[in-house]
């Protein structure tokens, strides 16, 4: 049914947001760590948002009238900034001249990222909430 | 201007409309019945959807926790829509038994 578009839309978006609220909790949780699997300390990871049509019928519409589109995390990019450098000689993983290379994660940039993937989510619950109180008013026509 | 005959009376077909490109569409009785039951199943099917996504939630299997919410809340204004369809049959067919005759 044509009225649950926006909620395919809006949970598309909350759905993308969560996620970009899960890099950041990874981005946190890791803010110190300097030995990953891969080798060398942990780097930032951030979401690349990507605009989706929900389904192909949604798609085909979008194509005839140029409507709404979805949001999708298409990739998880790594920033490619340095490591930050730290003297600790005593850290097992510091280097010769007893600099350990650490996270290149800013905890202030992450917290206001949080913030705003948590205002993102609230934005697209109220417009929800908007769509389900459109449709029950369209309902009470009929009374 | 022609004038379309009526049916005779007890005569069980419905009069033709005529749509704007000429072509005639006969309504017959069992458009509103299959479009009830369609609806019918429609509504069916987004409880059982509601119902199977909070099963999931409870599981463990579910992806997130939105995704069960609107699953629900779709259940909940297609049945209010049905409902609502449902209350304007039954207006309409008392409507029609208060009528003296």
């Amino acid at each position: 049914m044509d009225i649950f578009t926006t909620f395919a839309i809006s949970s598309s978006a909350l759905k993308a947001q969560k996620i970009r609220l899960d890099t950041v909790s990874s981005n946190l949780a890791n803010a110190e760590t300097t030995s990953t699997p891969e080798g060398g300390p942990y780097k930032k990871k951030s979401v690349y948002f990507q605009s989706t049509p929900t389904s192909f019928d949604k798609h085909l519409d979008s194509a005839l009238r140029g409507s709404a589109q979805g949001v999708a995390v298409t990739k998880i990019i790594e920033d490619p900034d340095p490591p930050r450098k730290v003297y600790n000689p005593s850290h097992p993983d510091a280097a010769e001249d007893g600099y350990v290379d650490m996270p290149n994660v800013d905890v202030l940039k992450e917290m206001v990222d949080m913030m705003s993937a948590t205002r993102s989510y609230q934005a697209n619950v109220t417009t929800i909430q908007s769509a389900k109180r459109m449709a029950q008013k369209a309902l009470e026509i009929g009374r | 201007m022609t004038i379309t005959p009526l049916p005779p009376a007890g005569a069980n077909t419905a009069l033709p409309i005529n749509r704007i490109d000429g072509e005639a569409i006969t309504a017959s009785r069992n458009d509103f019945t299959a479009f009830l039951e369609n609806s019918i199943d429609q509504v069916n099917q987004a409880m059982t959807r509601g119902d199977r996504s909070i099963e999931m939630l409870h599981s463990g299997q579910a992806q997130s926790l939105h995704e069960v919410m609107i699953a629900v809340e779709e259940a909940d204004i297609s049945l209010r829509m049905f409902v609502q369809i449902r209350n304007k049959a039954l207006q309409a067919y008392e409507e029609i038994m208060r009528m003296q005759i």
